[in-house]
């Protein structure tokens, strides 16, 4: 009895002790012009304010940029012509406003005498996410995306290196014929296409200027055109172009703890994600002894032991859809995180509404960290600092590379 | 070596029941800590300990060796009194009216005490314990305590308590969990238009949005700091909604906050409640009472029982029993003398533009004004709640009996939740109980005469049941006029007024009583109230006061006698081109209806 009672008060004062000995681990910290050093020399960069610079991105040799091109995919991309039953363009679901400068457009919406708008893009037009925020796609006829997928928004899209959830896609292009063609988007065949557009005689004459014919290749070209310039500049962009207080100091920490925690390791580059293919999530926390962390609050010291003998999912939150990324291996395109805080729900499904709760299963499964209430603060202010108005470039005619 | 063993767990029970005591007044954190470890080890020792044991010693002493000892027995019927009100207290509790509690309170309290007296009279060896119990005390109070996030940042008009710049979604209990114990109030409140202030609401969910276009987003915590306190508190730079898969769910007419509740079920308190929820209002510490959300909150020092943060559902249960087992510390929690003072709900329901200081919605000041406000008086004196909070029944305040807590004490004039106001309309179309109230309110509120004098109609509305102007509130968004028909002898109608045109706006000649803002250039506001410059007109009628409005009549001479005179007045919450905009938004949304508050019917 005596030894029972002695080895179980022992058994209690080590558990509750180990997390009180343990050393923390020293996080490094950053003066605004280091933690800027530190985010430009892992690839983070700033979205160019000038076209001339914007050039060097985007513009490639087989779809030289230029400003009759820019202006025919603007048409095409607000137009309903290119769906099978002229009811959708692609700005239905990447919403965006036609006139970035127009400011009243929800009141306009409120009380004009006349509609157009759905209920949703009443509200949410205004937002300018290029995305429609659904949990599933929906395309011609009100079709689901067969995989449960989101939109992804045609913001910053251009500068990313792979395309789509899965990332089998390389370029905005060769992704509009397929957005175009798709029956559970706007269903309308290439070859309908070039009919439809050479019987208007606008589109003839524009095509002629931009190209010399209308056929489909051009009409993905010139689409293609119009998202290359479609980026975005916020805070965030600012801060790296050298402005210390164009981030506030909870965005500045979350910056850092972004660096330094890892999250920049894939989402990369100037789209913050978009570059890469990984797998996700990247621990298999099914077994039935879950150690990859319910760690306690303080973050990535020390964990406890938590039982999981539930049944198996593919993801830590509902697997509608079945979609299993790219060959089925869980492979996703990392997500771009440029204006994330406006395109919620969030995962491919949509299966996760708050960026908090979003932020917090990324920490867990792809970095093996529970993060504390404020280093979620922080993180979710950085992403704050992403969003971006869409930056109004003065395309010009032609540019001598 | 057995008997010092159970003489030493009833020492421990005994030590950690009486430092629950008031007179100790020991931290709260040490006071949940002790509670729980108290009942849950009281518990387990009780089943595997000390009753195998009791019975084994009475056996042996009693059966076998025939010893009579009176103190044994005590002892023993002691013992089960104590152990049977112990498990009384943890698994039915004590919450006030339960007379069954009451006893077992009492009888765990006093009997403690005769029992450790009885313990030791009946044991022949006196060992001493103290330095056992002395370390096991030590671990016991050294349980670590659960802390609660601080970090940093600056805010609207809400303060926080010191040493907190920021609440996070787990400090704002979710009004769900209040549903077990407080399941009448919560289905009040549920429908009722505290509870839909934020995403449920229609009209505010297009404001905010047209807020937010017409002067920058940073301007949406204005209207949040009184809708949304959730939101401002966890910095959250607008009010969202609900979505369900594609579609936003049904947050029109679905009654007792379906929604919220299964929100709890799957996210427990990690994902936020936003709105006014319970803990809004009853975590309240001081009010100034000048509008605009000033109000400070304390969200962190509340008394929570141990496990009542937890998600899992047995330790849920569990904080249960224990709030049950000895509720004094939640009710105080949970409720301040602040609450019954119309100061108290001055801090949101004034209103002014943070810029120009001009007042949008000054209810509190022209209660103050009011001869409602009579506290020299106090069979005159009438707070918010007075009216407000108070149950209606035939038209008239009813209040009503019965308990706020589930086997609570039973009182005599439960503060009702429904929040009756003038906004019957959008709890309405949940539930009909919250609408009747509303509608039962509203109708106390005014009286009607009228003539008919030197060829004009003069009719009088008398502001009877109101202690503030009538209507209040967003009044540049209320509709309040006479609706008049006027029939000769044949009943052909000679004179109507306040009719409604075909697309529902109201008539230009009705005289709605309410304010209309205009903007710096003396132009009607529209939706965009926040641009108010100038006052247009205020043709509200304020407590206590009788306002005349009288109507020519054309023609008046070659009338035919008789004259029937028919006059209403008429209440819509919205008016149409209101209604009109926001559906844009919210399809789905109906027309409010009319309601009739007075008639008058004359012949002359």
């Amino acid at each position: 009895m005596r030894f029972f009672i002695k080895s179980s008060l022992f058994i209690i004062f080590l558990l509750f002790s180990v997390s009180q000995i343990l050393p923390e681990r020293q996080k490094p910290q950053y003066s605004d012009d280091e933690l800027r050093k530190v985010a430009l020399s892992r690839n983070l960069s700033s979205i160019p304010s000038d076209y001339e610079s914007l050039l060097k991105l985007v513009d490639t040799e087989e779809n030289r940029l230029n400003k009759a091109k820019v202006s025919l995919g603007k048409e095409l991309y607000f137009d309903k012509i290119l769906s099978y039953s002229k009811d959708i363009s692609c700005s239905t679901c990447h919403l965006i406003s036609k006139n970035q400068n127009d400011k009243t457009i929800f009141l306009d919406a409120l009380t004009s005498k006349a509609n157009n708008k759905t209920d949703c893009v009443v509200c949410h037009l205004s937002d300018q996410s290029g995305t429609d925020r659904f949990e599933s796609a929906i395309g011609h006829e009100g079709r689901e995306n067969s995989f449960h997928l989101n939109t992804l928004s045609t913001l910053n899209s251009a500068l990313a290196k792979h395309l789509t959830w899965d990332g089998d896609i390389d370029t905005v292009e060769e992704q509009v014929g397929h957005s175009i063609e798709d029956p559970t988007q706007m269903s309308l065949k290439a070859d309908e296409v070039t009919k439809r557009l050479n019987a208007d005689s606008k589109y003839v004459e524009k095509f002629n200027s931009a190209f010399g014919e209308v056929n489909f290749d051009n009409v993905k070209k010139a689409i293609g055109a119009y998202l290359r310039t479609l980026t975005t500049r916020g805070d965030y962009d600012r801060f790296l172009d050298g402005d210390n207080s164009a981030m506030s100091k909870e965005a500045k920490k979350g910056l850092a703890n972004f660096i330094n925690f890892g999250c920049s390791g894939c989402h990369a580059g100037i789209t913050v994600g978009g570059q890469s293919i990984q797998k996700f999530p990247v621990r298999d926390y099914n077994s039935i002894m879950d150690v990859t962390n319910s760690f306690k609050d303080e973050g990535r010291e020390v964990g406890h032991f938590g039982f999981s003998a539930g049944v198996y999912h593919a993801y830590p939150f509902e697997n509608r859809g079945g979609f299993l990324g790219k060959d089925g291996k869980q492979l996703f395109r990392v997500p771009m995180l440029r204006n994330v805080t406006k395109t919620s729900p969030y995962f491919h499904n949509g299966g996760v509404s708050k960026i908090r709760e979003a932020v917090y299963l990324m920490a867990k499964h792809q970095l093996g960290m529970s993060l504390t209430n404020e280093q979620i603060d922080e993180i979710v202010a950085f992403l704050k600092a992403l969003e971006g108005d869409i930056v109004e470039y003065k395309v010009l005619d032609k540019v001598e590379l | 070596m057995k008997n010092i063993h159970m003489k030493i767990y009833i020492i421990l029970m005994f030590v950690s029941g009486i430092f629950q005591l008031s007179i100790f007044n020991i931290s709260w954190e040490y006071f949940r800590m002790i509670q729980a470890v108290h009942i849950l080890s009281s518990a387990f020792v009780a089943i595997f300990l000390l009753v195998p044991y009791v019975n084994k010693h009475t056996y042996e002493y009693m059966i076998v060796k025939k010893a009579k000892s009176t103190s044994g027995v005590i002892l023993g019927v002691l013992l089960f009194m104590i152990i049977a009100s112990g498990f009384y207290l943890f698994l039915v509790g004590n919450p006030g009216s339960d007379i069954l509690g009451i006893y077992s309170f009492n009888i765990h309290l006093y009997g403690s005490f005769i029992l450790l007296f009885f313990l030791f009279s009946h044991a022949r060896k006196r060992k001493t314990s103290t330095p056992l119990v002395i370390m096991l005390l030590l671990i016991g109070t050294s349980y670590p305590n659960i802390s609660y996030a601080k970090s940093s940042d600056k805010l609207t008009n809400i303060e926080l308590e010191a040493g907190v710049d920021r609440y996070h979604n787990g400090d704002w209990t979710s009004s769900a969990k209040c549903k077990s114990c407080h399941e009448d109030i919560f289905n009040q409140w549920a429908d009722s238009n505290h509870r839909h202030l934020v995403g449920t609401n229609p009209y505010y969910m297009v404001m905010e949005n047209l807020a937010g276009e017409d002067m920058g987003d940073e301007f949406r915590q204005w209207c949040m700091g009184c809708h949304n306190p959730s939101a401002v508190t966890t910095k959250q730079k607008r009010t969202s909604h609900g979505m369900n898969g594609n579609f936003m769910p049904n947050v029109l007419f679905d009654s007792g906050s379906k929604n919220l509740i299964d929100e709890f079920k799957t996210h427990g308190n990690s994902r936020l409640e936003e709105g006014v929820s319970c803990i809004t209002c009853h975590r309240i510490t001081k009010t100034t009472s000048n509008g605009n959300s000033s109000y400070s909150l304390d969200l962190t020092n509340r008394k929570k029982y141990v496990f009542e943060d937890s998600n899992s559902d047995i330790e849920q249960w569990l904080s249960e029993k224990f709030i049950n087992a000895n509720p004094k510390a939640h009710k105080e929690s949970y409720s301040n003398k602040l609450y019954k003072e119309s100061a108290y709900c001055a801090s949101c329901h004034d209103e002014f533009l943070p810029d120009s200081k001009k007042e949008v919605v000054s209810t509190f000041k022209e209660w103050e004004k009011s001869p409602f406000n009579n506290p020299k008086d106090p069979s005159k004196h009438k707070s918010c709640i007075d009216c407000h909070m108070t149950n209606m029944k035939d038209n008239k305040f009813s209040p009503l009996k019965g308990t706020s807590t589930t086997g609570g004490k039973i009182k005599d004039d439960i503060k009702v939740h429904y929040f009756s106001g003038s906004n019957h309309f959008l709890s309405g179309l949940k539930n009909k109980t919250n609408e009747d109230q509303t509608i039962q309110l509203l109708r106390t509120s005014a009286e009607l005469d009228v003539d008919i004098k030197d060829g004009k109609i003069v009719v009088g509305v008398k502001n009877v049941g109101a202690g503030h102007h009538l209507p209040t509130g967003v009044s540049d968004f209320r509709e309040l006029w006479l609706d008049i028909t006027l029939r000769d002898k044949n009943s052909n109608i000679v004179f109507s007024s306040g009719k409604l045109k075909d697309d529902g706006n109201l008539n230009t000649d009705a005289r709605p009583f309410m304010k209309i803002f205009g903007d710096e250039n003396s132009k009607p506001v529209g939706l965009l109230f926040w641009r108010y410059k100038n006052l247009l007109s205020d043709t509200r009628i304020p407590a206590g006061k009788r306002r005349v409005e009288s109507f020519n009549i054309a023609n008046f001479e070659n009338l035919k006698h008789p004259l029937e005179v028919v006059v209403k007045l008429n209440f819509r919450i919205y008016p149409q081109w209101v209604t009109d905009a926001v559906r844009r938004a919210y399809p789905q949304l109906p027309n409010p209806p009319i309601i009739m508050l007075e008639k008058i019917q004359k012949k002359f």
